[in-house]
């Protein structure tokens, strides 16, 4: 099958989303799902974008028109002051019709090469321990299990929280 | 107490603070989280990465008066180092990557105002979320900012921090 690996443009934050709502669903977290279209946009091709993507296209079998959205990877850079740059994987999906192409390893590896070419020393990423298949892909890769092996645990305030610790303090 | 941003709206003039976060104090870090070998980051990429058009990170400095500095002549006693990240679920959040207040400034209040700090910075640049990693053998920094309102997501959502690095990078990019 043919595929394309580009570098996604305005009009496929549609699809974006579609996809981000699919992965989700996967991950049983559907319902967390706030992002919209109109976010999408503006973070991602405003002036400064907060997220980049790459997409991957296959053609129709009808006509030209016919394409269709199957995979994607939303990333960012990223800073650890003790090696500098990381690239930040923070979605990475294929349809479940598309998977075992080679689509997956295709992202992976424009992804690395980005990543190598823009000087950065890692790429990082955050993966639930319940999601095996996403896991044991991964640890093939040669990933590190930063959880595992050094301890790091990953905290979050979220919107209601972050209002009261921005709120001025008492004494 | 005063706070310096050298890279927000707040900043003096562009390049006035180059070189403010040292490598010495990301090293004192490090050696308080017993990772001391692998801070390979230089002053000169620091400068860099965190001073041009495009930073990779931001950062906030706590300086205490005149009187109040340490017998070294130190006045930055804190400092903390974030960047804006993305959730594909809610969209624009902040990640603080160090948050540091020198020992004997500590317990005075400094950690609760730089983090209040970037909580503000966050809800103004339309943020939803903060995101940090604590070692898990950091009891003291984990039940203080338990104590400010976050969740362990490693916990509760069993969420795992990987990283491909060096070899294993390289191997992914010629697959």
């Amino acid at each position: 099958m043919e595929y394309k690996l580009r570098k996604a443009e305005p009009r496929d934050v549609p699809d974006i989303l579609r996809l981000v709502k699919e992965l989700a669903k996967y991950e049983e977290m559907e319902h967390q799902v706030t992002l919209t279209e109109k976010e999408l946009l503006e973070d991602g091709f405003g002036d400064t974008p907060f997220y980049h993507c790459i997409i991957t296209e296959i053609q129709g079998e009808k006509s030209s028109e016919d394409r269709k959205v199957v995979g994607f990877a939303m990333y960012y850079f990223t800073y650890d002051p003790w090696v500098g740059k990381q690239l930040y994987l923070e979605e990475f999906y294929v349809m479940d019709e598309y998977r075992g192409l080679g689509i997956g390893s295709g992202i992976l590896r424009n992804l690395s090469n980005l990543a190598m070419k823009t000087r950065c020393t890692g790429m990082m990423f955050v993966v639930a321990e319940n999601n095996e298949p996403s896991v044991q892909f991964y640890k093939r890769r040669g990933a590190e299990d930063l959880s595992q092996e050094e301890g790091w645990r990953l905290f979050r305030f979220d919107k209601d929280s972050l209002v009261k610790m921005a709120a001025p303090s008492e004494e | 107490m005063t706070f310096l941003d050298p890279w927000g709206q707040e900043s003096q003039k562009q390049g006035s603070w180059r070189g403010t976060i040292h490598v010495h104090s990301l090293k004192e870090l490090a050696e308080y989280e017993n990772l001391a070998e692998h801070v390979k980051v230089t002053q000169k990429d620091l400068e860099q990465d965190g001073f041009s058009k495009n930073p990779f990170f931001h950062g906030i400095i706590a300086e205490v008066p005149e009187q109040h500095r340490t017998k070294e002549g130190h006045r930055k006693v804190g400092y903390t180092l974030y960047f804006y990240s993305y959730s594909s679920f809610v969209g624009r959040a902040i990640y603080m990557e160090d948050l540091y207040v020198m020992p004997e400034f500590r317990g005075k209040g400094v950690g609760k105002a730089l983090m209040s700090k970037v909580a503000q910075l966050a809800l103004a640049a339309g943020c939803h979320q903060l995101n940090f990693t604590i070692l898990d053998w950091n009891k003291p920094s984990m039940d203080f900012y338990l104590g400010q309102g976050c969740f362990d997501a490693t916990a509760t959502i069993g969420y795992h921090c990987m990283r491909c690095e060096g070899e294993a990078l390289k191997q992914l990019a010629q697959l």
